[in-house]
């Protein structure tokens, strides 16, 4: 067992562990918290895997931007255990039972799949931002310059929604 | 492709239009702007062509579905001159044009995507253009709670479709359709299970997407709370476009798998057509009818999917003019009724052909339509999805949409009674000159395509 495999087990129970976690806690903050933790050891898989431009935008967006966003949303609400709506058992019996079906199914899925029906190019720059910029711009420019009208569509939108305006 | 850069500068020039004090003459811009992007978009008949690397493809299934999406469209914002009229709807009149129109993007992009980052991006256009737009009424609770169900919903469908993508993916390694139909095509015999998987979940993200049993739940109340004209827009040009793009999924990458998914397509579609026809039986508000026979009318679109062989798209297209056209007169219709009387319900139709003959002549003849009675366009796109069925072996499968659509008849019938032998309420009921075309022309549409149904179903 190499050094690199000691650290994807490593990785990989810390962030099964701490996806765990998020779904346990009983504190809203604590699962957010969790969930941040999750997010670095996702992005320690994705250096693994020789993406260190993503490991740095996961880390930069999602640990980053997007968790701040959910503890100011958390606190904002005041979530925690007492104020939270009962639900009826028969919800969580069924949703508990649709989830662990699609968890099943995925899991035999996995297990009885062909040995590496892909194999990706290992090549050591392959995660480099020159590299990255070549395919994007070149392969993908559409969906990237279409994905500036999602994000204005989007822009918009929060803006007519939010705004804030006296009711006439 | 050019259809969709144009459209995107239109969604722009909405937004500039606020600046330039252009507010008045922002709705005949767009207006002409559509009407002259149409006109293009039929350059590209018969001139197949693939652009940046495989993204986007034209064809003329792509020019056919983007011609009536535009032709929606074109038909929502003459509707909407009328209805955005307070002065909220006013103050924001070119920030719901601009996403209208980026709203359309999305759907151009379904229409003729080549690649999952493209179905991907044209699907979250579409629907993050529409949870805003749902909820654009923002002082209105029913308009609030349709735009987030709509949103929470939706969500989670896309990670769904999302899911799927990156598991497919995951064994093809690639994300152009073309590729992963040669996939299919060198492992039919053999499918690797977590291919099948992601295929499953791209299938029910789809079907929630066009709001098929047992995946509708969310379909009746934002219809129901989100403003009648995005309600029309939803019904009309978020299916079709939803349905296009399903189609082009199952006939292009996953058109080999069709065997591993037929029991589950066969299911949701006997499911959609039976808890669409029997739920609506028992509503009382007209968006609310609307939005269940919305839902049956998925069903019958998905029997076309399934039935999958040779001349299912001339037998969508046909379909989803014939509903399209009906839908939109029906609810420039009861917009007018509902502005008029202020409720929803069906009691708000009572006694209208004392009151407009006309206008009660013309919904009559819209709910006819819906209905499948000839001979207006639905019952030929009925008819012709039935009889392909037919042909292919989906016997009982067209034994349930038959029954199916004998029991719809009954709650269009029921809008009708209520027109012509309910006592007339003492409100005024007129529709505007531009409703008055839109209807005339849309029924005409109707008309003329249920007596010539050849002009369309070979077409494509």
């Amino acid at each position: 067992m190499g050094i690199s495999q000691i650290i994807f087990y490593m990785l990989a129970a810390f962030t099964l562990l701490s996806a765990l976690f998020v779904v346990f806690s009983k504190n809203p903050i604590y699962s957010v918290l969790w969930l941040i933790l999750c997010f670095f050891s996702i992005a320690g898989h994705f250096v693994m895997l020789n993406a260190q431009f993503l490991a740095v935008v996961h880390i930069i967006v999602y640990s980053g931007a997007i968790m701040v966003l959910f503890l100011f949303t958390v606190m904002l609400l005041n979530l925690n255990s007492e104020t939270e709506p009962h639900k009826p058992t028969l919800l969580k019996f069924a949703a508990v039972l649709s989830g662990g079906a699609l968890f099943l199914i995925i899991i035999a899925a996995v297990r009885s799949t062909m040995p590496a029906p892909y194999v990706a190019p290992q090549l050591s720059e392959v995660g480099y931002v020159k590299n990255i910029g070549m395919k994007l711009y070149r392969d993908y420019t559409l969906p990237f310059e279409v994905a500036s009208i999602l994000f204005l569509s989007a822009m918009i939108g929060s803006v007519v929604l939010a705004k804030k305006e006296r009711f006439n | 492709m050019n259809t969709l850069i144009y459209t995107a500068c239109l969604g722009l020039f909405g937004l500039l239009a606020e600046i330039f004090n252009l507010r008045k003459y922002l709705i005949p811009i767009l207006v002409l702007g559509l009407a002259v992007i149409f006109s293009l978009n039929l350059q590209t008949w018969n001139n197949p062509q693939t652009h940046f690397n495989g993204m986007l493809s034209d064809s003329n299934f792509s020019t056919a579905f983007s011609g009536l999406a535009l032709f929606i469209m074109l038909i929502i914002l003459i509707l909407s001159g009328d209805f955005y009229t307070s002065t909220d709807d006013e103050k924001h009149i070119s920030d719901y044009m601009a996403i209208l129109m980026f709203t359309l993007c999305g759907a151009l992009m379904m229409f003729s995507f080549s690649n999952m980052a493209m179905l991907f991006l044209g699907i979250e256009t579409l629907s993050i253009s529409l949870y805003v737009m749902a909820g654009s009424r923002r002082f209105e609770v029913k308009s609030n709670e349709a735009g987030f169900k709509y949103f929470l919903m939706g969500s989670f469908a896309s990670a769904f479709l999302l899911f799927g993508i990156a598991l497919v993916f995951g064994v093809t390694g690639t994300f152009s359709i073309d590729g992963i139909g040669n996939y299919m095509r060198m492992h039919a015999d053999k499918l690797d299970p977590l291919f099948i998987v992601g295929m499953l979940l791209m299938i029910f993200a789809m079907l929630f997407k066009v709001s098929a049993a047992p995946f509708h739940f969310w379909a009746p109340d934002v219809y129901e709370g989100a403003p009648s004209l995005i309600t029309a827009l939803m019904s009309t040009l978020v299916k079709i476009a939803a349905f296009a793009a399903f189609y082009r999924l199952l006939s292009t990458c996953f058109v080999f798998a069709l065997g591993k998914a037929e029991i589950v397509l066969t299911v949701s579609c006997a499911a959609t057509l039976l808890v669409g026809n029997l739920v609506a039986l028992v509503q009382d508000n007209f968006k609310r009818l609307l939005a269940y026979s919305g839902i049956s009318h998925a069903g019958y679109m998905l029997l076309a999917i399934i039935s999958l062989q040779g001349r299912t798209d001339s037998a969508l297209f046909l379909y989803s003019v014939g509903y399209a056209v009906a839908s939109l007169a029906a609810f420039a219709i009861a917009i007018t009724v509902f502005k008029a009387t202020g409720t929803e319900s069906i009691s708000g139709f009572n006694g209208l052909a004392k009151k407009n003959p006309l206008l009660a002549a013309s919904l009559t003849m819209a709910m006819l339509s819906l209905a499948g009675i000839p001979p207006f366009a639905g019952f030929f796109g009925k008819y012709f999805i039935f009889s392909e069925a037919f042909r292919n072996g989906w016997q009982n499968m067209v034994f349930v949409a038959i029954i199916s659509s004998i029991i719809g008849v009954f709650y269009y019938m029921k809008v009708i009674v209520a027109m012509y032998s309910k006592p007339a309420n003492e409100f005024e009921i007129k529709p505007t000159f531009a409703y008055q075309m839109v209807i005339a022309v849309c029924l005409i549409i109707s008309i003329v395509l249920g007596l010539y149904p050849g002009v369309f179903t070979k077409l494509l």
